[in-house]
């Protein structure tokens, strides 16, 4: 069984190494790529420098397009399971293991790591803590995705995630370079994958600050709405291949 | 009250092109046609791109040679000022170009997308022979899941 972690990081190398290292930490096994989508700061250099794969390209093209490329690698390089997380320490590695490990298992084939699943589970002080927007950004979005797909999702932006080959192929051809986590998870659910959400424990993130102002989150609720409802009206792959 | 009925009679009869008007959109679509030509001779416009442009300035040069053409368009529109028919087609003409564009432009920015990424693969892979190469952790790793 090889696993893939991949790590899409814009411009962050003060938060870098913490991550590289909680992830050979918990998950030795797996092979790690750090996806530097532009990065104008030492974020490639500074991975390069921890002994890990870089894929560096060569513009800022979105989290999307960063994402993507580590499923295209995963895929082409035959891994069997990957799985990526945020590159600015929100994520335990230690919670990705847990993820992977349900893939492995095959009891699903793409698992989200939500941090809102459980709320009542014991919230330690440096536990993540949302903002008002971003709450009510949520609450949005999983109501119109869970519309959408039928599905409960609960934390519908998490960039901690698992996923088989299946997922690889269907992602390294089909994923939204702006609008990444809420149309894949659509696009996954439509295509009849196996999707699946897991509680785990988020931190506050390490270094730099979200991109995140109330005007901005706005425009972003409703480019995500819009974007869903496009989303339902796409031909399936499986039936435009039949 | 005699001005009004007047312009009340002037707006009765359809109101079309002058010659002067029809001359000068002749010469502006020829001048038109022109710079295309030449754009595509020196490798500015791609000739697929260009189709569209030479048939827009076509349709310039038969409007205002055949103003009865024109005529005939805004008789089928009906509308009565061919000047609004000639405006709304024009109008029209543009929008579907614009989103022509638009189409073209995320067709592209996909490519470019793939482009980059397949770049950026192609060097981590490349990172990847080296290291096994060279005899390093990722080697180590390797060995263990073998």
């Amino acid at each position: 069984m090889r696993t893939l972690v991949f790590i899409p990081a814009w411009n962050e190398e003060a938060s870098i190494s913490a991550v590289i290292a909680d992830v050979r930490e918990h998950l030795p096994q797996a092979d790690i790529l750090v996806v530097d989508d532009g990065s104008t700061d030492a974020t490639t250099a500074t991975a390069r420098g921890e002994g890990v794969l870089v894929a560096t390209l060569p513009f800022n093209q979105g989290l999307g397009a960063a994402l993507q490329t580590g499923y295209l690698y995963a895929l082409r390089e035959g891994y069997d399971t990957c799985a990526h997380l945020d590159a600015d320490g929100q994520h335990p590695a230690a919670e990705v293991a847990r993820l992977l490990a349900e893939v492995t298992a095959d009891r699903a084939d793409l698992v989200i790591g939500s941090r809102y699943v459980n709320p009542g589970a014991e919230a330690a002080s440096d536990d993540y803590k949302p903002t008002l927007s971003r709450r009510i950004g949520t609450s949005v979005f999983r109501f119109f995705l869970t519309l959408a797909t039928r599905q409960r999702f609960t934390d519908t932006t998490s960039g901690m995630r698992a996923a088989n080959r299946k997922v690889m192929s269907l992602f390294s051809e089909n994923y939204s370079p702006d609008f990444a986590e809420i149309e894949s998870l659509q696009l996954a659910v439509r295509e009849g994958l196996r999707v699946e959400e897991l509680s785990v424990r988020m931190l506050e993130r390490a270094g730099g600050t979200s991109f995140l102002t109330p005007v901005r989150s706005a425009f972003f609720i409703f480019k995500g709405v819009v974007v869903l409802l496009v989303g339902q009206f796409r031909p399936r792959q499986a039936e435009a291949e039949r | 009250m005699s001005f009004l009925l007047t312009a009340a009679s002037a707006a009765d009869t359809t109101v079309s092109l002058t010659p002067q008007t029809r001359i000068l959109a002749a010469l502006i679509a020829l001048c038109f046609m022109l710079l295309i030509l030449d754009l595509i001779r020196r490798d500015r416009l791609q000739e697929r791109y260009s189709v569209i442009w030479f048939v827009a300035g076509l349709g310039m040069l038969a409007g205002a040679a055949f103003p009865g053409l024109l005529k005939l368009v805004a008789d089928l529109m009906g509308v009565r000022d061919t000047n609004v028919a000639l405006f709304s087609i024009v109008l029209l003409l543009l929008l579907g170009l614009a989103l022509n564009f638009s189409v073209i432009m995320s067709r592209q920015a996909a490519q470019i997308t793939r482009l980059a990424q397949e770049r950026a693969i192609e060097k981590a892979r490349q990172q990847a022979s080296e290291s096994n190469g060279s005899g390093e952790q990722s080697l180590e790793s390797k060995e263990q899941r073998l």
